[in-house]
């Protein structure tokens, strides 16, 4: 749920109006929030995380000129918006020893990533 | 540049940034914290409640499907080895069984056979000194051949199947069909009593009948030669070809009772 929830964040950074990045920023902190209080025990951390990575994919995509903003571009947002609060959860926390729960989360996250890439495409060119 | 809608992103990513980072700082201190996880876990167990019931179904159906699988392997291990203490038990029980006949099977020599009772009786080497008693079976080549007459110290008189005045009940193997076997005092073997069209045939194998006191069940008598007539009250005489070959008589087997049935 939670990569769901970050990845359709991604979507709309993606494809919607600037007007409502703002929006977006305050959806990510309190899906982390409400992260946060539901399972991880540290109050703040994925609050922190969602909203860095939503910053980090704006900055990005904004820095992008119209030609850079490829399928493969779009595809190493959405994967890297799941994957930096998982690496930063496995490096501190670090509670998966042998990487199981990480691996098995990858591999639900990567197909989540091509169909958020599919969709962001088809929109993308619709609006064009 | 950067434009007006820049700068506020910015300031309101900073400003969540930092107020996360407040939280994520002063959370230990803050003991209502705890009452808040409590509420939102309340909260959110209403959305979660099927999945985690489907999650549990799932549990509980791999953890059976792993039992079973595990119950299925141990089941055919157990009939395996079950299978193979049976043959073991059975292949022991067999060599007991031999090694029980062959101590029980006592070899013994025509002394006597005198012409005027060829067909009746003949005389054996072995008698009281050696366990032989009355009513014993003598076999040759595993048929019968009779049965212990009378015993002496040192030797026995063996009654023939061909003799008119010993009558054994027997059966007919493939129709378990009762009968008499008895000899006509002149070489040939009967069966008698057989009803008429019971469907008996030559070649037909005949043995000694559970029925019987005198013989143990199952001994081998021979076979069905042919009809030799049929009476009117609806029973039919065939003629048996021994198993034995009565008019070479050299050596035969005597079958003694076992130790604790003679005590």
């Amino acid at each position: 749920m939670p990569e769901i929830f970050l990845l359709s964040l991604v979507y709309d950074i993606l494809t919607k109006d600037r007007a409502e990045n703002v929006a977006i920023i305050w959806t990510a902190f309190l899906g982390g929030l409400a992260w946060d209080l539901r399972w991880v025990g540290f109050t703040g951390f994925f609050t922190i995380s969602y909203t860095a990575v939503v910053l980090l994919v704006m900055w990005a995509w904004s820095a992008l000129p119209a030609s850079g903003r490829t399928t493969s571009v779009i595809f190493f947002m959405f994967w890297g918006a799941q994957l930096i609060p998982s690496v930063l959860f496995f490096l501190t926390l670090g509670r998966d020893a042998d990487m199981t729960f990480f691996v098995m989360q990858q591999s639900c996250a990567a197909p989540l990533s091509f169909l958020g890439t599919f969709l962001c495409y088809k929109r993308i060119n619709r609006n064009n | 540049m950067w434009g007006k809608r820049m700068t506020l992103e910015w300031v309101n990513g900073v400003a969540a940034l930092a107020l996360g980072l407040l939280l994520l700082g002063a959370s230990p201190r803050f003991p209502f914290l705890k009452n808040t996880v409590d509420f939102l876990g309340q909260i959110l167990s209403v959305p979660e409640y099927p999945v985690v019931k489907l999650r549990e179904f799932c549990r509980e159906f791999y953890s059976w499907s792993l039992d079973k699988n595990e119950l299925r392997l141990s089941l055919e291990a157990l009939q395996n080895e079950n299978a193979m203490l049976q043959i073991v038990g059975s292949v022991l029980l067999s060599e007991q069984i031999k090694a029980e006949l062959a101590s029980r099977m006592g070899a013994a020599r025509v002394t006597l056979r005198e012409p005027l009772g060829w067909w009746s009786e003949f005389r054996i080497d072995k008698g009281q000194n050696d366990d032989i008693v009355v009513g014993l079976p003598v076999f040759q080549n595993g048929f019968l051949v009779g049965r212990i007459s009378s015993v002496s110290s040192f030797s026995s008189w063996v009654e023939l199947l061909t003799s008119s005045s010993l009558m054994i009940p027997v059966v007919v193997e493939e129709t378990r069909e009762l009968g008499v076997v008895v000899g006509d005092g002149d070489g040939s073997v009967l069966l008698v009593y057989i009803p008429d069209g019971r469907g008996i045939l030559p070649g037909m194998k005949v043995s000694t009948a559970l029925v019987s006191e005198l013989l143990p069940p199952g001994i081998p008598v021979g076979h069905i030669e042919s009809e030799a007539s049929a009476s009117d009250n609806g029973y039919v005489t065939y003629k048996i070809k021994p198993g034995a070959t009565l008019s070479a008589l050299y050596t035969v087997s005597v079958f003694k009772y076992s130790k604790e049935t003679t005590r």
